[in-house]
């Protein structure tokens, strides 16, 4: 569904990304594992459209789009969760979700009915500010707020970062429902035994540079873990 | 008995004035709200579109209603011209470009109106020139009422604008955080320049009824209106809108109680005084979020 083939992205003169290369498969949930600073959240940025990048490609569904501006990349189907949730603060929860429809013309209400069904939580709290939400449930939110593209790729950047344990299991097992009800998932996490539970693919990122990549059957879970947390011998 | 008519009477200016800082500190507050940048060139934009309109008086045969637009217009224009040049191409970071560019334009802008007009005083066909309403002990201008009803109905609009459009969701949520903006599918840079548009817009409104209220315009006008829009909006708690029309209220009432008990020449003294104080004791509703 998505390919990336020796994506460079820079910040200045520093590389981030060294030449990524990995494959996301329609239909499947792929995870990205890897220690701080291996460019991970960089990766996802890229892919988004806010970053630039200085060299490579990304195709999506056999189209070129990296370059393409944030907005146009949402058009074309693919809707990121970014990192520490970012919801708009200000706003109701049912702001938060008309905006992440920005782009859509036709009536919303189905869409927002769907997540408030998925949801039930910010059904209740619809009318609140984002801003004075729990932590897990601004992850509903923006989770929700990025389904109200009705994203054919969904791209989640560390999900349960901060969240206690039931939290992060509610959201994975969100993650498992999306899944099974169609869409493809290329998810980052440090928190790679519940990962490695839902992840048909996962891909190891050292350095800028993927350094691994397999199914979670083909090594060992702590021989993962080993090598993303504490990168591997060379 | 003497005080307190003053003091009612005090009151009535001031809100007759602060309706005009809170238009101007709204078009302020916008336009920092979705840059996070103070765009000195604010002011000049305003002046720029109220010396078009004294022009078109000079030269045309116009009504009021016709010369309001022109003043929209140009402001609009020029605005749009400060964002082009200054703000979109340092989007990215760079907040000191940005302001020092503002400033540059600022001067730019100053210096074209100036060529096309270049005596210190204009005559601005008035919005009244009958003799002011008197209740009792009281009396009110024309011209003011016409003024306060105006910023009542153009906040009124925006408040719609904002909190009940497809594009206002837009509008705050780059407000909010540009970032997640963009990542929900909003066009930032495209929605950025229609606010500045709307935020010129609304300086512009205030431009023409401190012209028209004035019956004159002055190069002054840009440099005041920056300054007034700025100070309302600190007052208002940097970067609120519902803060920004509180703040200009504030502003009217205090320059117009000080100019009445301590004198015009301590008028501004007193406003800036009191901007001092806030921004060193910074109270609770003060917005002192740091650029992320």
């Amino acid at each position: 569904m998505m390919t990336v083939r020796d994506l460079v992205t820079a910040y200045g003169k520093i590389e981030a990304l060294k030449g990524v290369s990995l494959e996301v498969a329609a239909n499947s949930i792929t995870c990205l594992l890897g220690p701080n600073g291996a460019g991970k959240t960089t990766l996802m940025m890229t892919i988004a459209g806010v970053l630039k990048p200085t060299r490579g490609s990304i195709r999506f569904l056999d189209k070129e789009i990296s370059g393409e501006a944030p907005d146009a990349i949402v058009r074309r189907g693919i809707a990121l969760v970014p990192e520490n949730r970012l919801v708009f603060p200000s706003m109701s929860v049912l702001e938060n979700l008309q905006a992440g429809a920005y782009q859509r013309k036709q009536s919303i209400n189905e869409d927002l009915e769907k997540i408030f069904s998925r949801f039930p939580r910010l059904k209740e709290r619809s009318a609140q500010q984002a801003g004075t939400l729990s932590g897990g449930e601004q992850q509903m939110l923006a989770v929700g707020r990025a389904l109200m593209s009705r994203p054919r790729l969904l791209l989640m950047d560390e999900p349960s970062l901060g969240l206690a344990p039931l939290v992060v299991e509610e959201i994975f097992r969100t993650i498992a429902e999306l899944h099974r009800d169609g869409t493809t998932v290329f998810l980052v996490e440090q928190n790679a035994h519940m990962a490695l539970q839902v992840a048909q693919h996962f891909f190891l990122m050292e350095q800028g540079r993927i350094s691994f990549s397999g199914n979670p059957g083909s090594l060992a879970e702590d021989e993962i873990i080993r090598r993303a947390y504490l990168g591997s011998a060379r | 008995m003497a005080l307190l008519a003053d003091l009612l009477q005090n009151t009535l200016d001031g809100i007759a004035l602060g309706a005009t800082y809170a238009l101007l500190a709204l078009g302020f507050t916008l336009i920092f709200g979705v840059l996070r940048r103070a765009n000195l060139a604010y002011g000049p934009a305003i002046m720029f579109g109220a010396y078009a309109a004294t022009w078109a008086s000079q030269h045309f045969h116009t009504n009021l209603f016709v010369l309001a637009l022109v003043v929209l217009g140009a402001t609009i224009l020029a605005g749009t011209y400060v964002e082009r040049t200054c703000f979109a191409p340092h989007r990215a970071g760079a907040a000191a470009a940005a302001m020092v560019a503002s400033f540059a334009l600022w001067m730019q802008i100053e210096e074209i109106a100036m060529l096309a007009l270049p005596k210190h005083l204009y005559p601005f066909p008035a919005l009244y020139e009958g003799a002011p309403l008197t209740l009792g002990p009281f009396s009110f201008r024309i011209e003011a009422l016409v003024m306060v009803t105006a910023a009542v109905a153009i906040c009124l609009l925006l408040r719609r604008l904002l909190y009940s459009t497809r594009f206002g969701i837009a509008v705050r949520a780059v407000i909010d955080d540009p970032r997640a903006a963009a990542l929900a599918g909003i066009n930032v840079p495209r929605t950025t320049a229609l606010a500045f548009a709307v935020a010129s817009a609304i300086g512009g409104a205030a431009g023409f009824l401190v012209a028209a209220g004035d019956g004159q315009v002055t190069p002054m006008l840009g440099m005041w209106s920056t300054l007034k829009g700025m100070l309302a909006m600190m007052l208002g708690g940097l970067g609120s809108l519902p803060g920004a029309v509180a703040g200009g209220l504030a502003l009217g009432l205090i320059e117009a109680h000080a100019h009445w008990f301590l004198g015009p020449q301590l008028r501004d003294f007193v406003a800036y005084l009191l901007l001092f104080a806030l921004l060193a004791l910074r109270p609770p509703w003060m917005n002192t979020r740091s650029e992320s």
